[in-house]
């Protein structure tokens, strides 16, 4: 057991610290699709989490984006999730805040009484409690600055859990632009990339979860693996009302993830996440861009 | 208590909306003595909305500069200043955020061929509405 911690734990201690430039996963609806639905005693029927996840994104803005979630499982087999974000952003153009998105996901199982593979279906909309476009001053604001990405999403997954493996596929589908108004040619710098009416593509994803249980079960560490796959270029209209596609904003993001809970009671907890990227793609537009993550909740069932 | 903890937690996170100081320098742009005038116009409202104001095109050491005297436009979220083809904004150039009410100076990208755009646009971007046009007369 130590010794498969050791081996878990090991990328965390090497890469962990380093000030790489890489996209981490802050559009916390899609990358944790399926945690909410993990409660620590399913014979309450609520739960709220309460938490925050403070990352280091793109030319050093930083980014703390709390959020409150309710689940209310309705049978055995079916609950419904809903989540609000909002994020406070700083870096040299200032600070700006604003709350971001509703999460509302539905999650049924399929056979929660099988003994060996249990599966799990998903299905979600994102919608957004902003354009995509905050200001500071009237002046536009790059992505890593808005606290929603502007676009409604569809969300759609599937899980298997063997014994201690969990495994999630899942797409988000944004179904429109975003009314961002970045425009790297009228702003003081051209340090991010213009996002003007931003057309943002799908991503799919992949997540395989190992959980070590430890000290009497109150303990549960979940290291996890998360390969994103954004399926295109994504594109803006430049000063010249034409639409552009930004080139190698496509391709693969894999992030490495610790997530530790500790129960505090029969139905509560607190749960910490760290995440950092190990590949990530050339071009990255949309603001989900992250150094590292860290996240801090709080669970409580009722 | 539980559901009340939740409710004051939603309504502290829907208030955090919070707009803070601008700390990155912008660009000021402004008309120098001995600019020329080139072209002139004002602008007349779409419907619903009020909108005024004067349009000047300087040639200022060889670039062209637009400003607009006395703006007085109804208030929207994103407003733009296009220079636009036509009276509508299909075919344009974005010169930037509408900078408010009262006098206001933009740069025109020095690949813009002026001849072809013989109108400019307050629209907004957002929710795709044209608040005023002014076309462009030669000085």
């Amino acid at each position: 057991m130590l010794k498969n911690f050791k081996i878990a734990i090991f990328p965390f201690m090497v890469f962990g610290i380093q000030q790489i430039s890489a996209q981490g996963c802050s559009d916390a609806g899609f990358c944790s699709v399926g945690n909410p639905f993990k409660a620590a005693n399913t014979e309450k029927k609520n739960l709220i989490e309460i938490g925050g996840v403070y990352g280091i994104g793109e030319e050093d803005v930083t980014i703390f984006s709390p959020y409150a979630s309710y689940t209310r499982l309705f049978t055995d087999k079916f609950a419904v999730n809903a989540r609000l974000t909002g994020t406070v952003a700083n870096g040299s153009f200032g600070t700006r805040s604003n709350v971001g998105d509703v999460f509302v996901t539905g999650n049924y199982k399929f056979n929660p009484d099988a003994n060996n593979l249990k599966w799990s279906g998903l299905l979600g909309v994102k919608i957004p409690l902003t354009s995509g476009n905050d200001k500071i001053n009237n002046v536009s604001l790059p992505m890593p600055y808005q606290s929603s990405l502007g676009t409604f999403d569809i969300i759609g997954g599937l899980e298997a859990s063997v014994k201690k493996w969990d495994f999630n596929i899942a797409a988000q589908i944004p179904l429109n632009d975003n009314k961002n108004s970045y425009l790297s040619s009228l702003s003081p710098t051209d340090k991010f990339d213009s996002t003007n009416l931003f057309h943002r593509k799908s991503d799919v994803l992949f997540r395989s979860t190992y959980s070590i249980v430890l000290l009497n079960e109150k303990l549960t560490l979940k290291p996890n693996a998360l390969f994103i796959y954004h399926l295109g270029n994504d594109s803006y209209v430049n000063q010249f009302g034409n639409r552009v596609e930004i080139a190698n904003s496509d391709g693969l993001t894999i992030n490495g993830n610790l997530i530790a809970n500790y129960k505090i009671g029969d139905n509560s907890s607190i749960e910490t996440s760290l995440a950092t990227p190990f590949v990530v793609r050339e071009v990255r537009p949309d603001g989900l861009t992250r150094a590292f993550t860290f996240g801090l909740s709080f669970k409580q069932g009722f | 208590m539980n559901k009340y903890l939740l409710i004051l937690v939603a309504l502290f996170t829907l208030s955090c909306e919070k707009e803070g100081e601008l700390t990155q320098k912008e660009s000021n742009v402004s008309i120098l003595e001995g600019a020329v005038l080139k072209y002139t116009g004002s602008f007349s409202p779409t419907s619903g909305v009020n909108a005024s104001g004067m349009v000047k095109v300087y040639l200022d050491n060889g670039v062209y500069k637009l400003e607009i005297e006395n703006a007085n436009v109804s208030s929207a979220p994103d407003l733009k200043v296009y220079l636009s083809k036509s009276d509508t904004p299909t075919q344009y150039v974005n010169l930037g955020n509408f900078a408010g009410n009262g006098n206001s100076v933009y740069l025109i990208p020095s690949e813009t061929v002026l001849a072809n755009y013989p109108y400019v646009l307050i629209h907004c971007q957002q929710f795709n509405h044209l608040y005023a046009v002014a076309q462009l007369n030669v000085n």
